[in-house]
């Protein structure tokens, strides 16, 4: 009997053991997806406040999405430990580095499309060649996922405010977001932690509603279109930077007395 | 979010939520089962070791029926998706492991496996990836039988019933060097198994108690 005990222990230590082990490779792997995801977002960020017309944040987008390539192929080499019942059982190791890839996508998403990226959309990035799934998305995924856009959507339409044209793509943004909020409201019953997330998309909307405001209120005293306005001020900034560029130069010749 | 994704995506919470409800009716049968069982089998502190098989016997029935509340959460389980709900039952499904372990050593003085737990409990093989005992479940279901044990070595004593500490303790003993031979990460299953010192420590207390005071009967097994 006392063979038997010990045979069984050691069979459940490998056990264990295993699953361990696994887990610990996939929360790794989970940790670089999320670095790769959020180095991502500060790209697309960098490119999307240079890109000043539609074709440039298509351009911007697919930069983006060619770095979130990196993530697809790990979430590939990853889809053996995930087969069949295993997904559920590291689902929550899985889940953090996939919600920043879905944030990170659902970005590069809207800078091309203007549009949220559907559920079916996020789910076919994480499909082989033979289209099927790596594993299946969890809508709590997906939704935490998205939502966490609008806070990346805020800062774009912030940043981006003074370059020519950031007013009205502002507006466009503010409408974008309101309309997130609403629609994710009804799921909070459902998906614990949405509720959290809604908070901060409801920040996010009224700093962009605040600057929006501020748009609509100053264009309003002048007669003349928005461009020609961004026309205006342009050419005051960079008569303005020539004549301080003297003005330092002079700076520095009286530096040397 | 056009409606056609809104509509789709609100279709499949309330399909998960309706389920989750199902699955929560049958936890509170299989709740409600093993509070019968563990009801009957807190009798064992008052029965003298003789007895105790027969006790046994009440409260099989209520373990075997088990089963069918294990046959329903494994048809509402979708295929894959053991991990996802485990956690709805686990408790129930670790004290019918305690149960049926204990079960076994009261009446035959030996460890139940594993296999034999899931087989007693009705679980299919064909149901591996919606309804399985789990290695950490069982394990935790031994460690509650061992702090059972302590009580009832203590208790065993009450009875005049001497000879039963020796038993547990050799048992015991046993099952906790099997425990020593795990890696066990800083969770709930570690945390139990360091409690377990303590329930062996009562076991030996009372060991050292009964011999000294030459109260085991005389018999060979009696060491």
């Amino acid at each position: 009997m006392s063979s038997s005990i010990y045979d069984q222990f050691l069979f459940f230590k490998e056990a264990l053991d295993d699953y361990h082990d696994q887990r610990e490779r996939i929360i790794k792997a989970s940790r670089d997806i999320t670095n790769i995801s959020k180095r991502t977002i500060f790209l697309l960020h960098r490119r999307a406040l240079e890109a000043q017309d539609a074709p440039a944040r298509v351009k911007a987008s697919k930069t983006g999405l060619t770095k979130l390539g990196e993530v697809q192929r790990m979430y590939a080499s990853m889809k053996d430990e995930l087969d069949g019942d295993q997904f559920w059982r590291y689902q929550r190791q899985v889940s953090p580095g996939l919600q920043e890839y879905i944030e990170a996508l659902s970005f590069a998403h809207f800078l091309e499309n203007g549009n949220l990226v559907t559920y079916e959309q996020v789910q076919a990035t994480l499909c082989g060649t033979d289209g099927v799934a790596y594993f299946p998305l969890t809508i709590s995924d997906y939704l935490l996922g998205v939502s966490d856009l609008t806070g990346e959507l805020m800062r774009l339409a912030i940043s981006g405010f003074g370059s020519p044209g950031g007013r009205s793509r502002a507006l466009e943004t503010c409408t974008f977001v309101r309309n997130c909020k609403s629609d994710f409201e009804r799921f909070t019953p459902y998906v614990w932690e949405l509720h959290k997330k809604q908070v901060v998309t409801a920040q996010s909307l009224s700093k962009i509603e605040d600057a929006v405001y501020t748009a609509v209120l100053r264009t309003s005293e002048f007669d003349l279109p928005a461009e020609m306005l961004d026309d205006i001020v342009n050419q005051t900034v960079s008569s303005y930077n020539s004549h301080t560029r003297n003005f330092e130069r002079q700076d520095d010749d009286q530096l040397d007395y | 979010m056009d409606p056609q994704s809104l509509e789709t995506l609100n279709q499949m919470l309330d399909h998960e939520s309706n389920l989750r409800e199902n699955i929560r009716e049958q936890v509170n049968d299989f709740d409600r089962k093993m509070r019968t069982v563990v009801g009957i089998l807190g009798k064992i502190h008052s029965t003298r070791s003789e007895s105790i098989p027969s006790l046994i016997e009440t409260a099989r029935p209520v373990l075997h029926s088990c089963s069918e509340t294990i046959a329903e959460l494994a048809s509402l389980i979708p295929p894959n998706q053991f991990w996802r709900w485990k956690d709805m039952w686990c408790n129930s499904l670790r004290t019918a492991v305690f149960a049926a372990a204990l079960s076994e050593f009261l009446t035959k003085g030996t460890l139940i496996s594993l296999e034999s737990t899931s087989d007693m409990l009705g679980m299919q093989e064909k149901w591996q990836d919606r309804v399985h005992l789990a290695v950490e479940d069982y394990l935790h279901g031994l460690i509650t039988m061992v702090n059972e044990l302590s009580r009832l070595a203590v208790n065993a004593v009450i009875l005049s019933d001497f000879d039963q500490p020796l038993k547990i303790s050799a048992f015991v003993k046993e099952l906790f060097s099997g425990f020593s031979v795990l890696n066990l990460k800083n969770d709930t299953l570690r945390r139990r198994f360091d409690g377990l010192k303590y329930d062996l420590k009562k076991i030996e207390e009372v060991v050292y108690d009964v011999s000294l005071r030459k109260l085991v009967s005389t018999n060979p097994d009696g060491s």
